[in-house]
This record gives C-alpha cells, structure tokens and sequence, in this order.
C-alpha cells in the first residue's frame, strides 16, 4: 500500500495555496515539504509556486518562504545555506524550488555554479515541461513533438528535452535523483535521503500540469504514472555523479503512445514522429539499465 | 483596526498568515461525493451484511464498532462464521488477485470477541409490548434480539428440550460447537429473552392461547417434515430420515448404524448424515448416493470436498428403485440415471443392487402448517425462516427474524436499528478496482492477523481508509480523523484527483460548487 | 593611527574586512579584480570571517549575497562595468526586499567597443535601482565610505553602492590610515537589524502582491531615501569622533567672492581640489552622495554663496541628453528663483581629466549662456 507512513508526518502545505486544480507542483512540494520536515526554509524562484505560495499576508507553507528573481535560484540557495551558517542555524535545511524554465534554461548558470560548489542545499526542479505560469511556452524542458503556444499547431517541439540529470550529475554532485508525485512514496524516500547528505543534492521532479499537457485536472496522477510505465520518465537515482541506480522498475513497459495520445499537446503527431519518440525512449531506458547493471 | 495613517511602515512585503482564508471551495466546478456503489460480497451476502465496513473496523482493531456494524446485519457472526456458505467469499474481488479474503475468520472473529466482552444489561429496558416467538432456530432467535434490543419482552417457545432448533439438532455440531450456541443463547437469556422449551405448539398450547398474553406473534417453526422416501421397502427397519438421524444424535439418543451406511440425497442433509455417521457412529463405510451429477449438487461444494477427503463414497447419476432384504443386509435397487439441464432420466438398463447395513434418506423437508386448521378464527400474526420459505440457509433465517422483528416493532413503535439494504446498481468489479495503488508491491497471502487480513479488504465500493484520497489531493482538502478521512469543501478545488484513485471506486464527482460554510 | 601606501583596491578589501563582513561573494572583471584577490588573500589567513564565495557571475555575486543578507548577515560585493550592468536586475531586486548590502563599483566604461577606462555611466545608469550611491575621491575617502555605507544601509534598511573610478583610484597607490579591527569596532558594531528570515517563523518574502501594496513600498522607500542625507549626516558625527575626519553628502571649497563652482564626483574633484589654488574665484563642490541626489543642499549652497556658474565635470554621458550630473543639477535647481547657469564638461569613455582642461573649461567663451556643453575631447 502506498503512503503507509501517512501518519507520522506533518503536513507543511496548507489549504487555501493558489495552485489550479488538480497542480503536480502543488503536490510535489507538498510531499517534499513533509518529507523534509519543519526546520525548512524555501526558496523560490519565479515559476507557478510564485503563484501557488500565496498572496501577502497569506503563506500557504508552514516554513519561511524566500521568493528570488528568476535566474538567480541557485545562487540565492547558496547565499541562504551561507547565511544559516553565518548565524549558527547549521540544522536548518534548504530547499529550492524552481521550475524547468528557472533550472533547464533562465537558472541554468545559476544552478550549475551551486552544483560545482557543492552548496549545501537541495534544488528541486518542479518539471511541467514549459513555462506554464505565462501560459504553456515552450522551454528547454519541453518533449519533442509536444505543441505549446509558443511552438502552435502545425508546428511543434523540434528540439529534445535536456537530459538534465545527466548535466547535473556530470558535476558530480553526492546526490541526484528523479521523481514523480504518482510514487510519493518514491518521492519522499529520496528527499529524506537527500536531507541526510551534505553538499549539493538536485532532484528533478516531474509535475503534470493539466491545462498546459491537456489533461484533465483528476489526470494528474494517472499520468504521472504513465510517465513512469511508459519508461518516458523513469525514477532513478545517481550517487556521486557515478553510481546509479533505478528505484522502480515497470513490470511491463508499456507503449509510448499510450502516454502521448492522453495529453492534448502531443495530438496529431505523426507515425514517424511517434517512432522518433518511442526509440529516443528506449535508447534512453537501455542506457539507465545499462549504467543500474539490470541490463 | 488602526487607521491608514497609524499603521506601522512595512520594510518589505511578507505573508504570515496560514492561506487558510483563502476558501479555495469556492473555485469547485464539480464535487468529489461518496456514491455508495455495493461490493460483490455486500451483494452476495444473504444477510445484506455490510461487509467491508466492518472489515474496514477490524483493520482499525476498532472491534466495537466492528460489532455495532455486524449487529445491524447478523446479530450471530460466531455462529454465521461457522456455517454460512459465505457467498460473499466467492465473489470477493481479491480472489482475482491472489485470495479473496477470509471472512468468515473475520466474522468469527467479530463473533468471539462480542461473546467474550459481554456483560449483562445494568439497568432494566424500557418496555414496550410483549411478543412472543414460537421456534428457537435461527429466524426465532435473530428476530428475538432484535425485539429485545428495541426493548421488547420477548418470550421464545421450543418444542423440544434445548434451543435452537436446527442449530441445535440439525447441524453437525463438527460445523458448530454446541458449547458456542449455548454462550449464544446465554447471551439472550442474560439480555432478558426468555425460553419456554419443551412447549410444541399443538402438542402443549395453541396459538389462541397467545393472543391474550403477548401483543404479537412470530412463527418460526421450521421445516421439519422430511420427505418420505417413496419406494418399496422403505419401511424396513435400519431406514432413517436424515434429520430424524441427526435430530436423535444431537439430543444424545443412540442411534443404531450398521456398516456400509447408504446416504440417499445431494443436500446439505446428506452430507451432514453422511460425515455425522463417520464421526457419532464409528462408521469407516459410507457412501452418498445423487440422483444427478456432482456439479448439479445443491450441498455446499467445500463441504461434498470435505466428506469425500474423510473416506465418504460419492456415487453419481444412481436412483434407488426398491428396498429388499434386512436378514442382515438392506439391499437397495438402483437405476442408473442421465441428467443435466434440470431433468433426471432413468436408463431402462437393469437395476444395480448394494448392499446397506443402514440406509438414510435426505430428500428434503416440508414446514408443518397444521396448526392453521386448529384456529378458531382469523388470526394475524408474523412468521418467517424454513416455515415460509422451506429448507433454506442459517443467514436467510437470521435475515427473516431480523426483516419480522422491524416489522413487528414498527407496528408497536420503535425500532430496532438494522442494516440498510446494499445500494442499487451494479458492483464495482475487479477491473473497475485502481489496484496499483494498492497492491504494490507483490499480492498477499492470507493473514492470521485478523486486522492484517482485513487490511487486504480492497474495499470494493466501500471507504475502507486506505487514505490514497488523502494522499493525492494537492489541495490537502482531505481531512483525517481518527483514522477515517472526509472531504473538506471549503478548500476542495473539485480536482477530482480523489474520485479517479480512489482504489474502491468509492468516490464519484458530482456538479455543483461552492464552499462548505 | 597606522599609515600605509595602498591602492584604492586595497583600501575597499581592507574596509570591508575591518567591517567583519559575513559574506564576500564575488565574481573578477577589470579593473576591481583585486579587490576579490585581496579578500581571498586574507579569507586564505583566515583574517576574514564568514563566507567567501567565488561565484560564477555578478549576478550570482549578489544573488548569493540577498539570501545571506535575508538571514540579517552583513555582505559585501565589488564589481564594475558589465558585472554592474548584469547585477541590473537583482539591484532592483535586493533594493526593493531592503537588504542593507554594500557593494563596490570601480568606474568602468561599458561596451561596445571594450574600453576599460573609467567611465561613470556603468554606476550612474543604475540611479533609479533604488540604491544609495557614494563617491569617493581617493583611497582614504574608499575606506572610510565603506564603513559608513555599511552604517548607513543597516540604519534605514537600503542597500549602498560606493563608487570610484578604476585605475586612477583602483590602481593607484596612496597613504590611507588604515585603524584596526578594534577602533572600526568603535565606529560599526556587528549588524543588529532584524532579519526577515528567521527560521521556523512564517514568512511569505516578497511574494506575488498588489500594486497597492507595491506603491506603499515604494513611497516608503523614498520617504527613508529623501532623509538619508541626514541620516549620513548623523553617522558622519559618529565617525568624527572616532576618527577625526568627516564627508558628509558634499564637501564644499568654496573662497568668498567666488561666482563659479566646480561640480564634481569621484577622482574629478580630487583632480579639482588640487587645482583649485591656481583658479581665482572658483570653488569646488565634491559630490559625495549622488543617490539620493541632494538637492536641497546643494541648492541651498549655491544661494548663500551667491554662485552664478556652476561647470559640472561629467565622465559620462547619456546619449541625447548629455551629463547625468548636469542633469541632475538642474532638475534640483529647479526649486530655485535665479538658478545659475551650467556648464557640462563632458569626459565620457573615461579620458584622462587634466588641469589645463579645467581651466579652458572655465574659460569657455559661451559663460553666460544659461546652459552650455564642452566636450573635454576638444580641449587641448
């Protein structure tokens, strides 16, 4: 049963947050939050939790939230680390939340420059796979063959997706990770590890985001879930930039089409497309088994 | 509230308050609603017993309110969980997956932990009319405790000199311990229930009787007339009906058997004749003998497995013609048969002779009307189990004594509390189910646990508090309290995430917005 | 007190590690590079407390410096030119969350083409980022502004940007007093504002507001911004007394009789100061504090001596409109009856500004047109 440790945690997210129904970056943080307890402060860069946080003088976290421009997350986690540190505050863990666009793209200098100082905090990229709080543009986060209004029917993404796991643990940081909120239990385990290490620890999450996939908003999970099934996004872990290991392997691995054809943003593709896809998919997925040793 | 003016310059902007004003409720399209589907086993039960709700009790170790439950439904779940067929276990969803679940243990359990926690009433009830019941089977007494918890007197009349009526005397006691049926009947008797036995109706009162001393009457007197067996040579000494059999060996009579032992009957009946010879008579040679195939035998299945796997002989598709002989030997004629599709043809074959030290037939029982002759006048009373509806099972008589015992109390005002029929539709199905939410990660065997076996209830329609509504909703809108959740509307946003991973299918969105409050 | 031959690089490292800074995050361009060195050097001795932190950008310089500074650390930054311009917006940024940071720019002119000479337009053109900007015209004037920067920042919660110009400060050794940890102590306590960050306090930072709310903190800000001449003022007595010297928004030359005026800020005055014996009936205004500009004081100035042309030295200028002091200038003399005329001498790219410049500038033909400008490229 999933979510068995339910009841121990405490809930950090309070209700009344300004997040769209049915928000996978809603849920990601509200499953990070519980994951890595009260002694917690957020940074947040310019994304939908910008939104979601809450307007003054409401908060929806029970933690200090530091709310910072747009390319500047992983600096700005460092500064705080440094500054929690400067004040004796060594037990006090950060997080930072960005989207993809604040981590694949505008962040990406930022972030990097953390990674290679090995800052110690946690960097968390809330994947919705385009910039969505401006309204579904593409960024370098978008899939190939997805449509956004910035890449509007005929056309559609050219480009792939950064492997941004790779990039990150090429830095050879202690500790990188993927998740997805259909596995909180997934999710939370690798927070609560990553909370134990020190230095820089980046997990990327992917978040739906039903209006800009196209889904509906009871979808998210379901979705989510496919992502995983499908081998599209699968759930690993990488250690030290080397050793790396899955933590949930797909009984079956079901076909690509099955998650593509349930998001508006993929309609229409074509078969060579879809082809395109399914490979890149599975070149991908050889490769993580390949690096596990489950091969 | 200070004046513009007067309050304090703010240095930079910060919210410190929880977004808990912020009714997010009113942003709802659609509302997540609890729609009552019934599971399979709920459907199947013949008692209408809510089932997973009191399974969803026992995995909370939450056993009084496992009782409270069970109650409404089946007041005897020790007895039940004994020999009920469980119809609800053959159509448990979880068989599909690895096993389904073990409610009768469940059951037993609930049962054993009520009898062992009892204490008598401390204060006398209110009461509100006298009725009596006339037949202490089950329909006599579930309709007894019933009336008896609304706080009615109730008076039951036994023909014969123990309680139960086929609890007492028909059913093997290897199926259910006499000892259990008396910690049952003590229970009633503590509770205020009162007994006259050894009181046949037409043999030491009439009903007319009744009318000036109690309100109302239930008649639940069985079906205790054994079919005759209906060819020649029948009467031959070392020939029993079944139920007389039974009847006798359960008042401590001995009864006479001689090997082989022949069973005529496809029934619970003969079964219980057949297995009550091996175990009371010493009997090694038994055999059971079906005038159509082992699939068209209505006894229950487990029980034909079980008499087999103890040595009984199961012979098929044979009909007895004629009873010779008895110098020592009965020797029975039989004809061989064809059946299916409801028919039984003889063959014109030769009959087949076998020898039988004693021979007993099961071939059915009828109720005794007789005593509706007896009456001087039109009378109105209530009546219910075998007498009405003939042989039938233990759980169907519980649910006559309980649907009699509302009736009755309707009609002198207050009611019992009792079990709402399941809901209307089709059950949720095994593939309707959201099973990866639940199953992860390898199927389970059985538990002894009971609360761990009643974890493994998927719940099928019914809030078993797994908690995934809980866990998912982005919008911590789902509330938790003591261990149940609900949904709170004032900040429920409407996802639907909650309805579409419920793994009972328990929720489904209905229209309609706006905040609780 | 200790004397020692330093350059202006020197002397802004040394301030800020005699402050007890918290946190130095910075990233190396031409000409402040030494400064970042010299705070390395002595991170490396373990003379300086706190964090360093060779970031990858100035952006993320002070980036990282707003998270420390949110958590009530006292930081310190250094940059010039382009690093200026790709802090722009995290200036507005750290400005509007009143983190009371102190940063450095030596004077770089801004590309294209690279030019490294020490135009002011790179600190100028962030005049509207809600930062307080000081000038300083020589090595002890960086030292002792830094200490008041930080004094000033923590005081009225806005952060501080001290200026001055690469090579001819930067580079360029001279005697600075330069007192111990102990007597700065005297003058600047560790920092005692009240941090916004605090952990476990419920705090939603800078998050998502109206533009009501948003006009209230930004009127506010220029209420606190308008008193801070006097602020400086205040702060400037305190100094004193520690260290028997003092600035103040402008210091003021000014001989009786004279009608004309030399306005300047950074190297320029100090270039004018010592000329000033060989000009009759001039005087020199030294501007100190450009954000916020004070205008009052200057005005107020001008009146009492009576002066009637004031020549504004402008290393800079914004295409179009020319010298941003002289602009400045006049928008302050506006307030006043019978303004006096001015003169832009205008040094854009950062060219040398030499004596005899001063002196044709003064003696430009067109002193009684009420505005003139004189490009310092067409003097000899």
């Amino acid at each position: 049963m999933i979510g068995e440790n339910k009841g121990q945690v405490t809930e950090m997210l309070y209700p009344g947050h300004f997040a769209c129904p049915g928000c996978g970056a809603a849920l990601t943080v509200r499953y990070l939050t519980r994951a890595l307890g009260e002694d917690l402060v957020v940074v947040i860069t310019a994304s939908c939790w910008s939104i979601i946080a809450g307007v003054p003088p409401l908060t929806a976290l029970k933690c200090p939230i530091l709310h910072c421009p747009f390319p500047s997350a992983g600096a700005v986690g460092g500064g705080v680390r440094r500054g929690l540190d400067v004040k004796g505050a060594h037990g006090t863990t950060v997080v930072v939340l960005a989207g993809d666009g604040g981590t694949f793209d505008i962040g990406l200098q930022a972030l990097s420059g953390a990674a290679q100082r090995n800052e110690n905090f946690i960097f968390v990229c809330y994947d919705n796979e385009a910039y969505m709080n401006t309204g579904m543009q593409t960024s370098s986060a978008t899939p190939y063959g997805a449509r956004t209004n910035t890449a509007p029917y005929p056309l559609f993404k050219e480009g792939r997706k950064k492997d941004i796991i790779q990039i990150m643990s090429a830095h050879g940081i202690p500790y990188a990770a993927t998740a997805t909120v259909a596995f909180p239990d997934d999710l939370e385990q690798k927070f609560r590890k990553a909370k134990e290490i020190e230095g820089f620890r980046f997990i990327h999450v992917l978040s739906p985001c039903p209006p800009g996939w196209g889904v509906e908003s009871a979808e998210t999970i379901q979705i989510s879930r496919l992502a995983v099934e499908t081998c599209f996004f699968p759930l690993y872990e990488i250690i030290d930039g080397g050793s790396m290991q899955l933590t949930y392997r797909p009984p079956v691995q079901k076909k690509l089409e099955q998650y593509l054809s349930a998001q508006r943003r993929y309609s229409g593709l074509h078969e060579q497309q879809l082809e395109k896809l399914q490979q890149d998919v599975d070149r991908h997925w050889e490769k993580l088994l390949r690096l596990s040793g489950r091969s | 509230m200070l004046n513009r003016a007067d309050r304090p310059k703010a240095l930079y902007s910060c919210g410190d308050r929880p977004s808990l004003d912020n009714k997010t409720g009113d942003w709802r399209q659609i509302t997540p609603t609890e729609a009552g589907r019934p599971s399979p086993c709920r459907q199947a039960c013949l008692l209408d017993g809510e089932i997973p709700a009191w399974l969803e009790a026992v995995k909370g170790e939450r056993w009084e309110e496992a009782w409270r439950i069970m109650r409404r439904s089946n007041p005897f779940p020790a007895i039940t969980g004994r020999v009920c067929f469980h119809p609800c276990t053959m159509e448990c969803n979880r068989r599909l997956m690895d096993q389904a679940i073990d409610i009768p243990a469940m059951e037993r359990a609930i049962g054993m932990w009520r009898l062992e926690r009892y204490r008598p009433p401390a204060a006398p009830r209110v009461l509100r009319g006298r009725v009596a019941v006339i037949g202490s089977g089950p329909a006599g007494l579930s309709c007894a405790y019933y009336l008896n918890e609304a706080g009615y007197r109730v008076t039951i009349f036994e023909k014969a000199p123990v309680a139960g009526g086929m609890l007492a005397l028909g059913i093997p006691s290897y199926r259910l311990p006499r000892e259990l049926l008396a910690e049952e009947l003590k229970v009633l008797t503590a509770d205020g229930v009162q007994f006259r036995l050894d009181s046949a109706l037409g043999r030491d009162f009439n009903l007319e009787q009744l009318y000036g001393e109690f309100d109302q009457l239930f008649l639940a007197t069985g079906a205790w007339r054994s079919r005759a067996l209906n060819i020649p040579g029948a009467d031959r000494p070392g020939t029993w009906s079944a139920l007389d059999y039974l009847t006798r060996i359960h008042l401590g009579e001995t009864v006479p058997l001689a090997e082989p032992v022949v069973v005529i009957g496809g029934g619970n009946a003969a079964v219980d004749a057949a297995r009550t010879a091996l175990r009371e008579n010493g009997m090694r040679r038994v055999s059971i003998l079906y005038r159509r195939s082992r699939a068209e035998m209505p006894a229950d299945p487990a029980e034909v497995e079980a008499a087999a796997a103890e040595g009984v002989e199961l012979i098929f598709n044979v009909i007895p013609r004629e009873i010779k002989g008895g110098e020592p030997l009965l020797k029975v004629l039989l004809d061989r048969t064809v059946s299916g599709d409801g028919g039984v043809k003889i063959l014109p074959d030769d009959p087949v002779s076998m020898a039988a030290g004693s021979l007993i037939y099961a071939l059915g029982q009828e109720p005794d009307l007789s005593f509706l002759d007896r009456l001087s006048q039109p009378r109105f009373f209530y009546a219910g189990g075998d007498l009405i509806t003939g042989p039938a099972t233990v759980p169907e008589a519980i649910k006559a004594g309980r649907i009699a015992a509302q009736a009755i109390a309707g009609r002198l005002a207050g009611r019992p509390e009792t079990a709402a029929p399941p809901a209307q539709g089709a059950p949720v199905t095994f593939d309707q189910l959201n099973l990866w939410a639940v199953t992860a990660p390898q199927p389970v065997e059985r538990q002894a646990d009971p609360a761990e076996e009643a974890g493994r209830c998927l719940g099928c329609g019914t809030c078993n508090s797994c908690g995934i509504c809980y866990l998912f909703c982005p919008d911590v809108a789902v509330q938790r309290e003591q261990g149940r959740y609900s949904i709170n509307l004032d900040y429920c946003k409407g996802c639907g995430i909650c309805a579409r991973e419920c793994p009972a299918r328990v929720l489904t969105l209905e229209g309609g917005a706006g905040y609780a409050s | 007190m200790p004397v020692e031959m330093i350059t202006g690089n020197q002397a802004a490292a040394l301030a800020a590690q005699r402050a007890g800074v918290d946190l130095v995050a910075a990233y190396p361009i031409t000409p402040q590079t030494a400064i970042v060195e010299y705070l390395a050097e002595f991170w490396a001795r373990g003379e300086l407390g706190g964090e360093f932190v060779s970031v990858e950008s100035e952006y993320a310089a002070l980036a990282c410096s707003s998270g420390a500074a949110a958590l009530g650390a006292r930081t310190f930054s250094a940059t010039s030119s382009h690093g200026l311009a790709y802090m722009h917006e995290m200036l507005h940024w750290c400005a509007g969350a009143r983190y009371p940071m102190v940063l450095v720019n030596v004077n770089r002119a801004l590309g294209a083409p690279w030019c490294l000479e020490p135009d002011q337009g790179d600190s100028l053109s962030q005049r509207d980022t809600g930062w307080l900007q000081l000038y300083c015209a020589n090595a002890q004037e960086i030292f002792d502004t830094i200490l008041q920067a930080f004094a000033l920042a923590e005081t009225i919660m806005i952060p501080c940007m001290v200026v001055f110009d690469g090579f001819y400060l930067s580079h360029t050794y001279e005697a600075v007093e330069v007192p111990d940890q102990e007597t700065v102590r005297r003058f600047l306590q560790p920092p005692s504002f009240d941090p916004p960050l605090v952990p476990g306090r419920h705090a939603n930072l800078h998050a998502l507001t109206t533009g009501e709310v948003q006009t209230g903190l930004i009127r506010e800000r220029h209420r606190v911004m308008q008193g801070a001449a006097a602020v400086l003022a205040e702060i400037d007595t305190r100094f004193q007394a520690v260290f028997q010297r003092g600035y103040g928004a402008l210091a003021a030359e000014i001989p009786a009789g004279a009608k004309t005026v030399v306005l300047a800020a950074g190297s320029c005055a100090e270039t004018v100061r010592w000329h000033l014996p060989h000009l009759a009936g001039t005087g020199l205004i030294n501007l100190r504090m450009f954000r916020p500009f004070p205008g009052d004081i200057l005005c107020r100035m001008l009146e009492e001596k009576a002066v009637e042309r004031v020549v504004v030295v402008d290393r800079n200028c914004s295409p179009g409109v020319g010298g941003i002091l002289a602009q400045e200038l006049k928008a302050a003399l506006y307030r006043m009856a019978q303004p006096p005329v001015v003169h832009d001498l205008l040094l854009a790219g950062g060219i040398d500004f030499t004596p005899r410049m001063l002196t044709e500038a003064l003696a430009e033909k067109r002193a009684s047109a009420r505005s003139a400008e004189i490009w310092g490229v067409e003097l000899s």
